[in-house]
């Protein structure tokens, strides 16, 4: 957006106008001592804890420890130019972000300020980034589904709308390919995204922006980031920051995703600031409330009832449900699940979907170890039509687990046993899925119904992804209606499940792959 | 300036409760002052940190330079303070001590800094209108600060209430 100077005097001109000048009261304290981004301040009488603190040069502080005599506080940004002695003023508030439409497509940081070079953000609403989830009464169970368009989760591992799934799993097990692809199949959905990276390289957030862009997914996406040369307080409070984005949106009665990539590093980060306070170390050097960080964080994801909406809309959305759905990512290290952060985010999430480094090497992507991997909820949400055919492949699946040992002596196998090996070569074929191409149900469902019918068991295993791909492009301009018709209600009956039979056979006699 | 302040607390505390009980807390206020004053001396302060100072010498000092001014209980307080190694603490005990006497009869200092010297009658109408606002005797002193352009600005202890112009420009500046 371009100003021409007379519109920006204008501007200041309103400003000035609406400039009420008062008086204005506050509490004072001074710089005793500045180190490692952590200020003692002395006086401060009244300050509040978790408040925005004024320093001199424009730049803000949160106190996070009241002790008798000092204040210890962190600095949001810069405190290079901060010295002893400095006036400290109480704002009397609780650090607030911008929320609102006007976000939507934007790359944010952790305070809320606009950092992709589009100008400011057009948004009068403010949300403190600390808040209390909602209430026993204002909840309502979990029976939607978020889609995230991968057959493997989808299937086997729902998530619905105001679930909290866990992604976890080492580096490079992709964890933040599966949160794109479901960033991407949000598209035309309604529901929208936020995506706060933690701690991470301002490449990998410059890349995902841009595949975002690519996929046409920025639109309904907000990218919260606290990268690892931001301070540690930033890095602390971005995921509560874009929690408090998606909460706009699920108080509006709309349905929101966020993905907190990755709270490992928001807990580093905690832990240095709370080391840095003095706060007595425990477990791993983690201060003592590093549970209740994620625990409150986490809880703020949930799904609203129409009476909640009605009631913070003030009576202007009527019969809507609200949600915020959270993918919290942690990686672990070495496959070791029983550290203490992860151990504590799995006891708080509603489920986790556990990624292998062995199965990533093996070609297997997304790779979802299907056996470890749980919705605690999310089956009580799953469309009726990825219900009924997801059974069977979890089955076919954990009957493969058992048996896969086995399978170099294939020959020497009696029948069943080797059908049963054979099934599992195909449908773990079967549920590898490309990044960025995220399918429909009526997609994911028909690849489901060619395996729980046996119509892979003819094929060779290398041969599978080909058929699937032939089928899928097949159906696409052969079958637009039935796919519609699948996509449309999610029902499984049996015209449907007739339809997709004919339609696979006469592909099967028409078509080569 | 914090840790110090810990430190300080249980003496100015102690000495606080004497002097309550002894109703003498006026005299303790000029005997803290003073010893902080002399505390703060540079050469004393040379011969206060200096190790190879005995106490016992250390002692014998400063009773000789406070003889005039100290009482019994005084001298006392100033051998325990070198007996501890706290003799540092002085200025801290006093203001602590001031703070603690200064709840006790219920009233604050408050500073006015104004641009322009405030008259008689204008000084007097800011004494009762912060006595009502404060709920307490206030003991005002002015001072004047030409940066402030105009307006007032009063400090009581931390809590500053800021009607100056140079005040409101911030604000507006922060608004555009």
């Amino acid at each position: 957006m371009q100003l021409n100077p007379s519109e920006i005097s204008d501007l200041i001109k309103k400003r000035i106008e609406n400039f009420d000048v008062n008086v204005e009261a506050h509490t004072e304290g001074t710089v005793v001592s500045v180190a490692d981004g952590i200020v003692r301040v002395h006086g401060l009488s009244e300050v509040m804890q978790g408040e925005m603190l004024e320093f001199p040069g424009d730049s803000y502080g949160m106190a996070l420890n009241l002790e008798r005599d000092s204040v210890g506080v962190v600095m949001l940004g810069a405190y290079q130019h901060i010295t002893e002695g400095d006036t400290v003023k109480c704002t009397g508030k609780i650090l607030e972000v911008p929320v609102g439409e006007a976000l939507l497509g934007r790359v944010v940081d952790a305070l809320g300020n606009p950092i992709d070079g589009k100008g400011e953000i057009d948004t009068n609403l403010m949300s403190p980034v600390e808040k209390i989830a909602p209430g026993v009464i204002a909840r309502q169970s979990v029976d939607q589904p978020v889609q995230l368009g991968l057959k493997s989760i989808d299937s086997m591992i729902p998530v619905g709308r105001g679930q909290r799934e866990l992604i976890i799993g080492d580096r490079q097990t992709g964890k933040t390919a599966i949160a794109v692809d479901a960033i991407i199949n949000q598209k035309g959905t309604g529901v929208k995204c936020i995506y706060v990276a933690i701690g991470q390289k301002r490449s990998s957030i410059a890349n995902v922006v841009r595949k975002l862009e690519e996929h046409g997914a920025m639109e309904h996406t907000i990218v919260v980031s606290a990268t690892a040369s931001e301070s540690a307080a930033l890095q602390f409070i971005a995921p509560y920051t874009g929690c408090s984005m998606g909460e706009y949106f699920r108080d509006l009665g709309e349905d929101a995703l966020i993905i907190y990539d990755d709270l490992t590093k928001q807990a580093w980060a905690y832990r240095q600031m709370s080391l840095l306070l003095r706060r007595p170390p425990g477990r791993e050097a983690y201060p003592g409330d590093v549970f209740y960080i994620h625990s409150r964080l986490l809880e703020r994801a949930s799904r609203i009832n129409a009476d909640e909406v009605e009631k913070l809309t003030n009576g202007k959305v009527k019969g809507k449900t609200g949600s915020l759905t959270a993918l919290p990512i942690i990686e672990t290290q070495g496959g070791d699940v029983s550290a203490f952060v992860p151990t504590n985010v799995i006891s708080i999430t509603d489920g986790q979907i556990f990624l292998e480094s062995d199965l990533f090497n093996a070609g297997i992507r997304p790779a979802v170890n299907a056996g470890l991997s749980v919705s605690r909820v999310g089956g009580a949400a799953q469309t009726k039509v990825i219900k009924k055919l997801g059974g069977g492949i979890r089955l076919d699946l954990a009957q493969y687990r058992e048996l896969a040992a086995f399978a170099q002596f294939a020959s020497d196998l009696d029948e069943a046993t080797r059908k049963q090996i054979e099934r599992g070569q195909r449908v773990t074929e079967l549920m590898k899925q490309n990044q960025y191409s995220p399918m429909s149900v009526a997609q994911m469902a028909v690849s489901l119904f060619a395996a729980n019918e046996g119509f892979l068991d003819d094929l060779e295993v290398n041969k599978v992804r080909d058929f699937e791909d032939a089928l899928q492009s097949y159906l696409k301009s052969e079958q637009p209606d039935l796919m519609a018709k699948i996509n449309e209600k999610g029902d499984f009956n049996d015209e449907i499940k007739q339809g997709m039979k004919t339609a696979i056979e006469s592909f099967i006699k028409t078509s080569s792959w | 300036m914090s840790e110090l302040a810990t430190l300080a607390r249980p003496y100015a505390e102690a000495v606080f409760k004497r002097a309550k009980e002894a109703g003498n807390s006026q005299e303790w206020s000029d005997t803290l002052a003073f010893l902080a004053a002399i505390v703060q001396d540079d050469s004393l302060a040379a011969i206060v940190n200096n190790p190879r100072v005995g106490q016992d010498k250390l002692t014998k000092l400063l009773l000789d330079i406070c003889q005039e001014q100290f009482n019994g209980e005084a001298n006392n307080f100033l051998k325990l303070l070198v007996e501890n190694g706290r003799l540092t603490l002085a200025p801290q005990i006093a203001e602590l001590f001031e703070n603690y006497k200064a709840e006790d009869e219920g009233y604050v200092d408050v500073d006015v800094i104004t641009a322009y010297a405030l008259t008689k009658a204008e000084e007097q109408s800011f004494a009762t209108s912060l006595k009502k606002k404060l709920n307490k005797k206030v003991n005002i002193s002015t001072s004047i600060d030409k940066t402030l352009i105009g307006g007032f600005l009063v400090k009581a202890g931390d809590s500053v209430i800021d009607g100056s112009i140079s005040g409101q420009l911030q604000q507006l500046a922060k608004r555009i």
